[in-house]
């Protein structure tokens, strides 16, 4: 899964001497809330969130009360003055996984895509991944989600999927996580069918315990935000 | 006792889902079991069905899906659209039937020769879209017969209530920005049952929005949980919205002895239920009421099950 599958590819980007008015306009009128900041050639040199235009805005009114100038003060603000130089980017050889804790890591809400001249070729968001990983999960289309614990041992989930296969049901996803018991593992089937008590009958009878989807829980991250 | 009409057709079992499908002819027959054991049939009136019109399948359905639906059928084929959706050659001719079948007894309540009726009827048709066959269903019965009570008997607002354990993704698409046909349904979440729709926060589009409510349940739940979902989301929204007919979507498959969900429905849940569905009819709609069966899959529990929702439709 690579990011050149999954990003955005018409990117607005926006100059360095560009004032934060235009910025703020761009933002606006694309519904967007990530500008690359671009020198020639598209090579990146900066980002500016909404957030960076927001805070760079109230400043310059209380400013220009002191001024007494109106617009002019906005007008000498530029996108250079407060953009996040260098900012954190994925390639587009990256992966799709690279970009979730790259994502998580840096606390950003995207990474503009460059390629091996440092030029934009896209920008992957927080709203791209959530889309990607609908897709991932199969849950776009109707289906029906089984849990099994498994041994961890070789062969096991195969002999699941096999078994599943065998009714002729087709996998949205496959999830393996972690299971309480270190020796085991729970596998998450989202099988495209309604049909699904033929099938959990058959696991049951090859001796497969069946999760209780209300005892599971997964794990929370300790420091998440 | 009211005058309660049973849509039952021999016709129905033609429909053959070849073999490990939950959804059997043998399911009819326990229906039919039940409410004979009951000694039900002197005081029902039995319906017949017959062949529906074209153009009240159309009313639902794009005409390019019937043809589909027909060619799939006439040449043999024993799957359409999804591996779910087994079927015959007669496959085609009996849904039909069973669309037929569900106007008739519609033209029995409107017309006052009957007060409520049960539908027994096969395939099943809630998760059926416009343009898809979908979970074992072919035509959306139960939408196609919104649309007959709105367009041949002039009905204004039409309340459905599905009560089938899974989401009836395909009657709330086909009526989720009109307004006149509220829809509701209770149902295991979608994140742990088939279809994967239904959540809290779908609640209808453009003029149809908060015409429809979902009432996605956690896996595990029971009687209690149930009934209090009922009474906090979907009394509240018919008061506002005040349907001139109710029908319902039947599935018997929230049961506790039913394997096709984690939900943990008593018999007895079943029967509360229909005493507080007649209790609305008796309220906005002179106590007519219309149910149709959709899913239902426990051979065992279908006879008692079937018997008791009759009883309680001839119930003064
Ligand atoms: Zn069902």
């Amino acid at each position: 899964m690579f990011v050149s599958r999954s990003m955005s590819r018409k990117v607005v980007t926006i100059y360095k001497d560009a004032t934060v008015v235009e910025a703020r306009e761009k933002l606006d009128k694309h519904h967007i809330r990530h500008l690359p900041v671009v020198e020639k050639d598209d090579i990146l040199i900066g980002i500016v969130t909404d957030r960076d235009v927001r805070s760079a805005m109230p400043s310059v009114h209380l400013q220009s009360g002191h001024l007494n100038g109106d617009g002019n003060v906005l007008a000498d603000i530029k996108v250079k003055d407060f953009m996040t130089i260098a900012p954190a980017v994925v390639t587009l050889s990256d992966t799709i996984q690279d970009a979730l804790l790259l994502l998580q890591e840096k606390r950003v809400g995207a990474l503009p895509v460059v390629d091996k001249q440092g030029r934009v070729k896209g920008i992957l968001s927080v709203r791209d991944l959530m889309r990607t990983f609908i897709q991932v999960l199969g849950i776009g289309e109707p289906g029906t989600l089984v849990g099994v614990v498994v041994e961890e041992k070789v062969g096991q989930l195969k002999k699941v999927v096999d078994a599943i296969t065998e009714e002729e049901i087709s996998f949205g996803s496959v999830l393996v996580a972690k299971h309480w018991d270190k020796n085991k593992r729970a596998v998450f089937a989202y099988l495209l069918t309604l049909n699904i008590s033929a099938v959990k009958r058959k696991l049951a009878k090859l001796g497969y315990e069946l999760i209780d989807p209300m005892d599971w829980a997964i794990e929370q991250p300790s420091n998440s935000d | 006792m009211r005058r309660t009409g049973f849509l039952f057709d021999r016709r129905f079992l033609l429909h053959e889902t070849g073999p490990y499908h939950p959804e059997t002819p043998e399911r009819l027959d326990a229906i039919y079991k039940g409410i004979e054991e009951g000694g039900l049939f002197d005081k029902l009136t039995v319906i017949q069905a017959c062949r529906a019109d074209d153009a009240w399948i159309e009313s639902v359905h794009d005409k390019k899906y019937i043809d589909r639906f027909r060619d799939t059928c006439v040449a043999g084929r024993k799957v359409l659209d999804y591996p779910d959706n087994q079927m015959c050659g007669d496959t085609y001719d009996i849904a039909y039937l069973a669309v037929g079948g569900i106007l008739k007894t519609i033209d029995k309540v409107m017309d006052g020769t009957l007060d409520n009726a049960f539908c027994a009827v096969r395939p099943p048709g809630h998760h059926a879209e416009i343009d898809t066959a979908m979970g074992f269903c072919y035509f959306n019965n139960v939408a196609i017969a919104a649309r007959y009570l709105q367009q041949q008997w002039q009905i204004g607002r039409v309340g459905i209530v599905d009560f089938d354990v899974h989401h009836g993704n395909g009657t709330q698409h086909i009526f989720e920005k009109d307004a006149s046909v509220f829809y509701y349904s209770i149902h295991q979440h979608p994140s742990f049952a088939y279809p994967g729709t239904g959540r809290e926060f779908e609640t209808g589009s453009g003029k149809g929005h908060g015409f429809t409510k979902n009432s996605p349940a956690l896996p595990g739940h029971s009687d209690s949980d149930y009934q209090s979902l009922i009474e906090a989301d979907l009394l509240p929204a018919f008061e506002n919205f005040v349907p001139e007919m109710i029908l319902l979507s039947t599935g018997f498959d929230a049961h506790e002895d039913d394997d096709m969900s984690d939900i943990n429905l008593s018999t007895e849940w079943y029967s509360w239920m229909m005493e507080k569905m007649i209790e609305l009819a008796d309220k906005y709609s002179n106590g007519r009421l219309i149910s149709v069966l959709e899913g239902g899959y426990c051979l065992e529990r279908l006879p008692e099950l079937a018997r008791n929702h009759v009883t309680i439709l001839l119930q003064d």
